[in-house]
């Protein structure tokens, strides 16, 4: 859904929530408008209680009033003396008026302190007195005039009386008027709710004209106030008065503001035609203010909701912008990469196809083929490597990246990664260096393949990396880890290679990141390897630390906490001697007096040869001849097989020499030999190693170290090789044929399990066991071999031989009870070392 | 453009947010008050009409700026002659109707004691707004009395049927004659109505008293022998009443028609409103109530048409504009809440307000500004020349007597016109 639209719903459901909203508020309003106006009208009913109460009670006064003059028989003097008594309201008065002349006397005086007289000629209000009932019979009040004595506004409730002239006796009809000021009535006729302040009343007769007027009632008569201020017909108006003056009830309407009012109406029970109205503003009426602040608070909630989702969103679409461009970065990164590894891979292809033509043409020249050959074998490697690593990378790409421990020992693995690393140094003539310090715990439980990865990389970069005749060193050291059941392996390697610019430094763990260096592009690589090894140290939850200098070197610091094995070394301890190390490298040195004496023995220590002859020849001349002497080879002054040779020769001494080289030492054996060396030993000098060779040394435990190229022991063994491609089964029987070994194919699992079915005890050494072949697949071909009644044909070793390389496929393989696995491309020295293992195995 | 939507949709979300809750802003007057606008006080306005809702709706723009002040309108019973009283006793008004004619008149002078001079400049009453003809100064220069409408003499014409008849409305005598005749011949028995039962507004003093005053506007001697009451001056009745006279011996007035109208001012109107008198003579007073009559009468709701409040040209020079005041104001300087009320004034007297309330009103405005209400629009048309102000002429009471009962007893047939010019100064 675009944003667009996205907005507009979101716009809309406001709209939608807030006219719910504001229909409900309305509603509710209604609601309490309602009642509000029903008890507006209640309220008015009371009024007229209140009112015809107060009106009754005047009323009755001026009846008393009537009675009692006309039952004396008065004058008009007499009248007015008679009420000047009775009369105790100050504000109040009373006018006597005869109905022919419109005159007579009023009680209080007007302007002139003696003048009496008050006439009604000009009042309008006693022409017709036809709204005046007999005494006793209703209400007579007169509508709200101006009192002619003193020119107030006033009311007055009224009665004939009859009067006697003073001097014949003879009777005259008059009309008494209790005349009461209307602002004392104003000040008493107000709602006694507080909520109803704010309202008027008025009192109209039957033609709507005002007997009591309140401030906004306008117009002389109320109908002509309604029709001035309200559109309206007559008709419509008619009905409405006629309602007004006849029932109880309410309805709305504008005053002379334009407000919108309610009028309440109800009429005078006892006053025939006569309407009480009480009027005020809606507004007044209150009952809209909460609500309008709910409306005020969910719109305010809704618009912030509303700028928080569209900021929200505003701000998830920035990322995904990003993610897309990284993503578009990524693509174009791996587009790169595809474009750089067809290359890559055409390059060591063209080599392996182009030499095995060659090869081919020159079938007769064996120096030929055999230099084909050998540089075929360099190119396979590459691409093998370049597989490796591609496939390596997917796997930390799609997180299916995990960790199969197994125990295994860290002497063997740093063993493995000299191995690898010599031909290269060589190659180079790099100056080599790799020092341990206190590596007690040999064994490992952790993923071997993963940590040698590490490390291989870590190194091969760094000679890769560095010129001929440049540096390498290695330091690994052992600590204490904070980790229950854990040591802490420190990995350094620092080389005085061409180092990395830190634009590059800061991408370098980025998949298919290459430093652009005219020197590196001369450099074979997949760019992977950082990549890769970054992904692995963050899994196994250690740190990878890197310091480099263009042109001065790098420095790669790889810390992991690896727990340690069930399994360890008994107690190394040698018998008490004293041995003497001889080494122009102080680390070395000091390093290897400490693993010396953790292993029970005194160490002395040279710095050259020269000085380790004279202490030899000072130990042999006092009789307490070292029990054994290693140094290396390698010194400034004389090397190790010149000291050796002169040991031999100045001493006269039989002492056992260890000669420690960082190489292989294969190129010096011969002289070393000759120049009387007992034993190599290489760096770094692990405690185990040490231990092994001093007492093989010294004969206390003669270690059986196959020789190289003694494969004897091999002769005779009989593999099965379940395999279905032909190829592949010519390679590996013709391989494991030029080590003496014979082998018998088995054209998939289940032939292999048939014939391990029919297999006389002893018949096979190991089965070779493909994965995935016709029929039935290795791992099912495993499964029923174990589960085979014979106990010989059940238990025998079956190593997966495999292009499946992943590690969950090694694990799977060893679960479902295989004893080992080897990857194809087939590696001949790996089938070789694992066929001694399982022998070994098989032995002990 | 997505973001413009937004920023759209955003402000149109704010303000109907907003809008839930403000209320149009009403505009306001340029009037700049003087006083705390939160003072709490009352004032009254006492008169006698009956209804005023135009003074009523000036209270309630008066509100706008002073809430707080309570304005109410009392009308008195006997007003002329309780006036004193009241202003002497408790309920004294702080404003009251008054009339020129009460200056100077012993009788009223308790009443004249209680009239603020409202030409003092410290008040700061815009006078100027009002037309100089109807402001009326004492002997002492002071205007004591504030006019607030005026009143002219003219007919209500049916310009609707004047233009279905093909006519067109007269501005001369000689014009008035032939569109009576030609109204007459098209079957209007009475093609010029007006009030004939009593003497008090008939149209018969409509018609005469502009000319009795023409002719004493152009006499200085004549106007003093008629404010005298002499006989000798009525002989300048003469034109007055012979034409009066002459209307309907003519036919343009069917007296029998007109008798049959009840009074003098809403039945004028209504029957006006029947839509078949092109015209109905009447005062400016009457025109008044036109307005609120439109909706009661039954035959202008059916069939609503254009009219329009012209002098009768009874000349061949057109008509005359008789321009008096009609209502006027004064303040008691001894109410209460004295500074307010004249603050009302203040307000109040001003062409806009003046106009405002002459429109509620429709009566004629006393400012300079005389279009403000087009059914007075043909006295805005009247030239200077024929426009005649009583006031400053000198005009007195008892003159009007004289033309109006003598033109009512002329129409009639009660007496011939050489008996009404005898008998001048002995109309009661």
């Amino acid at each position: 859904m675009k944003k667009t639209w996205v907005i507009i719903v979101n716009v809309l459901i406001m709209i939608v929530l807030l006219t719910f909203v504001v229909f409900y508020s309305n509603y509710e309003n209604r609601n309490t408008a309602q009642r509000q106006i029903e008890h507006f009208e209640n309220t008015t009913i009371t009024m007229e209680h209140v009112t015809e109460n107060y009106l009754e009670g005047e009323q009755r006064i001026c009846d008393v009033w009537a009675r009692y003059i006309n039952s004396k028989e008065m004058t008009i003097e007499d009248a007015v003396s008679f009420i000047r008594i009775s009369h105790v309201l100050p504000n109040a008065s009373a006018h006597i008026v005869y109905l022919d002349s419109l005159s007579g006397l009023s009680t209080r005086a007007g302007q002139e302190a003696s003048d009496y007289t008050v006439s009604y000629k000009r009042v309008d209000l006693l022409e017709d007195v036809s709204w005046i009932s007999g005494i006793g019979e209703s209400i007579n009040i007169s509508r709200a005039y101006t009192n002619p004595v003193n020119g107030e506004q006033s009311i007055a409730f009224c009665n004939f009386i009859t009067l006697h002239d003073p001097e014949n006796g003879t009777p005259s009809s008059a009309v008494l008027l209790r005349v009461l000021p209307i602002s004392e009535l104003e000040q008493k006729w107000v709602f006694p709710q507080e909520e109803f302040e704010k309202a008027e009343l008025s009192m109209i007769d039957a033609n709507g004209n005002y007997i009591i007027k309140g401030h906004s009632f306008k117009n002389s008569s109320f109908f002509e106030f309604y029709r001035s201020y309200n559109a309206t017909d007559p008709a419509s108006a008619q009905a409405l008065f006629e309602k007004t003056t006849s029932s109880t009830g309410s309805f709305t309407m504008l005053n002379s503001r334009g407000e919108k009012c309610i009028l309440a109406y109800t009429p005078f029970a006892a006053t025939q035609g006569w309407t009480l109205l009480s009027f005020m503003p809606m507004n007044d009426l209150k009952a809209d203010t909460e609500n309008w602040l709910l409306i005020s608070f969910v719109s305010a909630g809704l618009l912030i909701l509303f700028v928080f989702d569209l900021s929200v969103m505003l701000h998830f679409n920035k990322k995904l912008q990003a993610s897309a461009r990284e993503a578009a970065s990524a693509n174009k990164a791996k587009t790169d990469f595809l474009s750089t590894m067809s290359h890559d891979i055409r390059t060591p292809m063209n080599a392996i196809i182009g030499l095995t033509t060659i090869a081919e043409k020159n079938l007769g020249d064996t120096e030929a083929v055999g230099e084909n050959l050998r540089k075929i074998t360099l190119a396979s490697n590459h691409l093998l490597t370049l597989i490796n690593d591609i496939l390596d990378i997917s796997k930390v790409e799609s997180g299916k990246l995990n960790l199969s421990p197994q125990t295994f020992s860290i002497v063997e693995t740093v063993e493995n990664l000299l191995n690898l690393s010599q031909p290269m140094i060589k190659e180079k003539n790099i100056e080599f260096n790799f020092r341990t310090s206190r590596m007690e715990k040999e064994y490992i439980y952790a993923d071997q393949l993963r940590l040698n990865q590490i490390y291989i990389n870590i190194l091969s970069n760094a000679i890769k990396y560095t010129e001929p005749g440049g540096r390498v060193s290695v330091d690994m050291r052992e600590e204490e880890s904070q980790k229950p059941g854990c040591v802490q392996l420190t990995y350094r390697v620092s080389d005085s290679g061409i180092g990395m610019s830190p634009e590059f430094m800061a991408t370098m763990y980025r998949p298919f990141s290459r430093q652009v260096d005219s020197r590196v592009n001369s450099i074979q690589g997949t760019g992977l390897g950082l990549a890769i090894t970054k992904q692995m140290v963050d899994l196994m939850g250690g740190t990878i630390d890197c310091q480099s200098e263009q042109g001065k070197g790098t420095v790669f610091t790889v810390i992991l906490d690896l727990p340690i094995a069930d399994r360890q070394r008994d107690d190394m301890m040698l018998e008490p001697m004293d041995v003497l190390v001889v080494d122009d490298d102080e680390i070395l040195l000091e390093t290897a007096i400490d693993t010396l004496e953790s292993l029970g023995v005194t160490a002395d220590h040279a710095r050259s040869g020269l000085e380790a002859l004279g202490m030899i020849m000072h130990r042999n001349k006092t009789g307490r001849d070292y029990s054994v002497v290693i140094l290396d080879w390698k010194m400034p002054d004389i090397d190790g097989v010149e000291t050796i040779r002169r040991i031999r020769t100045e001493v006269n001494s039989n002492i056992p020499i260890l000669l420690i080289s960082a190489y292989d030492w294969s190129d010096i054996e011969e002289a070393a030999k000759k120049a009387g060396a007992n034993g190599f030993v290489s760096k770094p000098l692990f405690r185990s190693k040490l231990y092994d060779k001093i007492n093989e040394l010294l004969g206390t435990e003669v270690k059986s170290v196959e020789p190289e190229n003694d494969y004897s022991d091999l002769q005779g063994m009989n593999i099965l090789i379940a395999e279905d491609n032909d190829i592949n089964w010519e390679i590996i029987s013709t391989m494991l044929g030029m080590f003496g070994i014979t082998t018998e194919r088995a054209e998939n699992g289940r032939i292999c399990v048939e014939k391990m079915k029919q297999a006389a005890k002893g018949s096979y050494a190991l089965i070779f066991m493909d994965i995935q072949m016709p029929e039935m697949n290795g791992l099912d071909a495993t499964r029923k071999i174990r589960a085979l009644d014979d106990p010989w044909a059940s238990s025998i070793p079956i190593i997966a031989m495999t292009a499946d390389a992943f590690s969950e496929n090694v694990t799977e393989c060893l679960n479902t009870g295989m004893n080992g696995h080897i990857a194809k491309p087939i590696d001949m020295k790996l089938v070789i070392k694992e066929i001694r293992r399982i022998k070994e195995e098989k032995r002990s | 453009m997505k973001k413009l939507l937004c920023i759209i949709l955003a402000v149109c979300m704010i303000t109907l947010l907003t809008a839930c809750g403000s209320k149009p802003k009403e505009k306001t007057a340029e009037f700049k008050p003087a006083l705390d606008k939160n003072r709490e006080c009352s004032i009254t306005v006492a008169g006698s009409y009956d209804n005023f809702e135009a003074l009523e709706a000036e209270f309630d723009r008066f509100n706008k700026t002073y809430p707080n002040v309570q304005l109410s309108y009392v009308k008195l019973d006997n007003y002329e002659n309780i006036l004193g009283t009241v202003l002497e006793g408790k309920d004294a008004p702080n404003i009251f109707f008054s009339y020129n004619w009460m200056i100077g008149n012993e009788t009223y002078a308790s009443v004249s004691g209680h009239m603020e001079d409202l030409s003092d400049a410290a008040l700061g009453l815009d006078l100027d707004c009002i037309r100089p003809g109807l402001i009326n100064h004492d002997a002492d220069g002071r205007v004591l009395i504030a006019p607030v409408f005026s009143r002219t003499y003219g007919m209500l014409v049916n310009d609707d049927l004047f233009k279905t008849e093909g006519l067109s409305v007269p501005t001369t005598w000689t014009e008035l004659l032939a569109v009576c005749e030609a109204f007459r011949i098209k079957g209007y028995a009475s093609p010029m109505m007006g009030y004939s039962r009593k003497s008090s507004s008939c149209f018969m003093n409509t018609v005469a008293y502009p000319l009795f005053l023409t002719a004493l506007a152009e006499n200085p001697e004549a106007l003093a022998l008629a404010n005298g009451l002499d006989p000798a001056a009525g002989e300048y009745m003469r034109p007055a009443l012979e034409a009066v006279l002459r209307l309907i011996q003519n036919g343009c007035i069917d007296l029998s028609a007109c008798d049959q109208i009840g009074d003098n001012y809403e039945k004028v109107i209504l029957r006006f409103f029947e839509g078949d008198v092109p015209m109905m003579i009447c005062t400016g007073d009457t025109v008044s109530g036109t307005k609120k009559r439109e909706s009661k009468s039954e035959a202008f709701s059916k069939a609503p048409f254009n009219y329009s409040f012209a002098p009768i040209p009874m000349t061949d020079d057109g008509g005359y504009f008789i321009d008096s005041p009609s209502v006027e104001f004064s303040v008691n300087k001894d109410c209460d809440n004295l500074d307010m009320t004249n603050e009302f004034m203040r307000f109040l007297i001003t062409k806009t307000e003046l106009n405002e309330m002459a429109s509620v009103k429709r009566l004629v405005t006393p400012t300079t500004d005389l279009s403000i209400d087009a059914v007075y629009a043909p006295f805005a048309q009247v030239p200077s020349d024929h426009v005649i102000f009583p006031e400053v002429l000198g005009i007195k009471d008892p003159l009007t007597v004289q033309i109006r009962v003598a033109a009512f007893r002329v129409g009639t047939g009660e007496i011939t016109v050489d008996e009404a010019v005898a008998m001048y100064g002995s109309f009661k």
